[in-house]
């Protein structure tokens, strides 16, 4: 028997290439952010600043709202919710074996916002002492809640002893999706005139009302997310072989999935809570790393997390610029950008198991 | 230091898969499980191997699996499916490397080439996983699972290989290949259980055989006592011959020889 054949070169190693990503990634998240805090409505340019503080010179009131009021919060809101958006998609599609699964297509969006409204329109219900104690974090909290109870609902509902269906994952996310919508509808007939002016800014899906205030409220949940999210690598590579063989190789599968359900629940109610409806960043950023550099967790979470920030920070200027000086809702350029990708790949996966 | 299942009961729905079935596998010996289909092969091996909910005790190197963290099973055993789906485009060697996550002691960087190698398909590491056929894909699942359990003797006890049908897409030279992959494992003091549908492989290669039909144990022994015209009649439901081949004793059977 020729068993013990030539061993020959050694293999690929996509795993060092995928880190070694990592830094390019950080490198060009730098380069977006310069230009995030150039550009805008107003005629104030960062390097312009720059240069006059280097001069010693100090800024003007105008300058100095502008960049640390205005520009610098929308930049950090940006980030986060870029990187809580990416990796909740890249999160959930390991979690549900499919690239297709995304936190704003399959009704973990739309629950997440049934959260965020009941918190707007109830919140005046509440006595002052638990709006006292929840603070700015409540609409985020909500947001979360609506979030997990979705994403709980759709496995449930969608994987029978450990495999998931795809179709019934999608079917059932738009059952999830209109649900919540007409729950939201109903909220809008309770909510008072200023809420409705909250509730319609918010459901655009935008950065514009971008604050130092909701980034503190944002920030704490998507950042212990992203954490909890980084220690799932090796746990979802198993899984890609099903829940079966993940448990043979040692994983502690019911851990894993819980964690996984609670980080996407997390981030994806964070940042919809503060940004509204951003699509399809969940799907594309994730969906393009396993193309350039392998479909390795370890590696795809953190560039996952860096690419969707970079991707909401550009997304975000192509918004504030397209229609200057007004502002195009950051939600539409994100699906300008993502529905062709998701269409695209659609048609590259024909022979998609769909049962 | 076996790998022993005692009265292992496992119920579908309303229907009993397994009603009591008992076994002992021992290291140094390739235990087979043969039986007709729906017999409960594959339950019985996905209760050894921890995965299925059944009642009833399994006892791995003397300790309850019930009581054993998935990471502390994943050490001792190494369990290879019946099939298995793919869902992200990872590669050969990629795949293999998955079956280092348990992290075991003595299990190094290289063990993953040299098991695709021993499978034959050391070429292949840098192709994608989902443009295998079928028989490639079966070996380097195997190369996985070997990966996860490369010695099989680990600080003095035995390792154990469970494998699920693990010639069922594989041409002829393959299906010896992997049974004497089997076998080395256990000449080297491992333990193997598999399932197994060709009863002809079963008498070549495997030192005891456990004959299963309608959830029960019909006979449990070495292959020369239990493919038996007998037994086997009983078990398939059809009449059986059991012949010797000119070489040594060893029992094999001709489907020709069968009828209903």
């Amino acid at each position: 028997m020729a068993v013990m054949t030539e061993i020959g070169a050694p293999p690929r190693d996509r795993l060092s290439r995928a880190r070694a990503l990592h830094w390019a990634l950080a490198a060009a998240l730098v380069l977006a952010g310069l230009v995030s805090l150039e550009i805008g409505a107003a005629d104030v340019r960062f390097s312009t600043i720059l240069a006059r503080l280097a001069r010693g010179e100090a800024l003007g009131q105008m300058e100095r709202i502008v960049l640390f009021d205005i520009r610098l919060p929308r930049l950090a809101l940006g980030i986060l919710v870029g990187a809580a958006l990416a990796v909740s998609g890249a999160t959930m599609q390991g979690l549900f074996r499919n690239p297709l699964a995304d936190p704003g297509i399959v009704g973990v969006g739309a629950g997440a916002g049934l959260g965020a409204i009941l918190a707007i329109v109830l919140g005046a219900f509440l006595p002052v002492w638990a709006v006292a104690l929840a603070g700015n974090q409540l609409v985020p909290v909500a947001a979360f809640l609506g979030g997990w109870g979705s994403t709980l609902l759709l496995y449930r509902v969608s994987t029978r002893r450990g495999q998931t269906s795809v179709a019934t994952m999608l079917l059932a996310g738009i059952a999830l999706g209109a649900l919540a919508g007409a729950l939201s509808g109903i909220l809008v007939y309770l909510a008072d005139d200023r809420q409705l002016r909250d509730l319609t800014f918010w459901g655009l899906g935008s950065l514009a009302g971008a604050s130092w205030a909701k980034v503190m409220a944002a920030g704490p949940l998507i950042v212990i997310a992203m954490v909890a999210a980084m220690t799932l690598g090796r746990g979802l590579n198993a899984l890609a072989l099903g829940e079966a063989t993940a448990a043979q190789v040692g994983v502690d599968v019911q851990r894993m999935k819980s964690v996984a359900i609670l980080a996407v629940a997390a981030a994806t109610g964070a940042a919809v809570a503060v940004s509204g409806g951003i699509g399809f960043i969940g799907m594309v950023v994730p969906h393009l790393l396993r193309i350039a550099s392998g479909p390795d967790h370890r590696a795809l979470l953190p560039n996952a997390a860096l690419l969707g920030a970079i991707l909401l920070v550009l997304a975000d200027v192509v918004a504030r610029l397209v229609i200057a000086p007004a502002e195009l809702p950051i939600g539409i350029v994100t699906a300008v950008m993502g529905a062709p990708v998701f269409l695209w790949i659609l048609l590259r996966r024909r022979g998609i198991t769909i049962a | 230091m076996s790998l022993i299942a005692e009265d292992i009961r496992v119920r579908f729905g309303r229907r009993d898969a397994l009603g009591g079935v008992s076994l002992t596998a021992r290291p140094g010996e390739v235990t087979a499980i043969v039986g007709p289909n729906g017999s409960g092969k594959s339950t019985l091996l996905g209760a050894l191997a921890g995965t299925l909910p059944f009642s009833g005790r399994v006892r791995l190197n003397g300790r309850a699996i019930g009581a054993m963290k998935p990471w502390e099973l994943a050490a001792e055993r190494a369990v290879l499916p019946q099939s298995c789906q793919l869902a992200f485009p990872f590669t050969v060697i990629e795949v293999v490397r998955i079956g280092l996550q348990a992290g075991t002691a003595g299990d190094r960087a290289e063990v993953p080439m040299q098991a695709l190698a021993r499978v034959g398909l050391a070429h292949c590491a840098d192709r994608p996983f989902q443009d295998l056929s079928g028989g490639e894909a079966q070996r380097v699942m195997l190369a996985r699972v070997l990966a996860q359990v490369w010695n099989p003797v680990q600080d003095g006890r035995p390792r154990w290989l469970l494998l699920d049908e693990p010639v069922s897409s594989l041409d002829i030279a393959h299906q010896l290949q992997v049974m004497e992959i089997a076998r080395d494992f256990a000449r080297a003091g491992g333990g193997v259980v598999t399932v197994m549908h060709d009863l002809n492989l079963t008498a070549l290669f495997c030192d005891r055989v456990a004959v299963l039909a309608g959830g029960r144990r019909l006979a449990l022994g070495r292959p020369g006592d239990v493919l038996c015209d007998e037994i086997l009649s009983r078990a398939y439901g059809c009449t059986m011959r059991v012949s010797a081949p000119p070489l040594g004793g060893v029992p094999y059977v001709l489907p020709h020889s069968a009828c209903l």
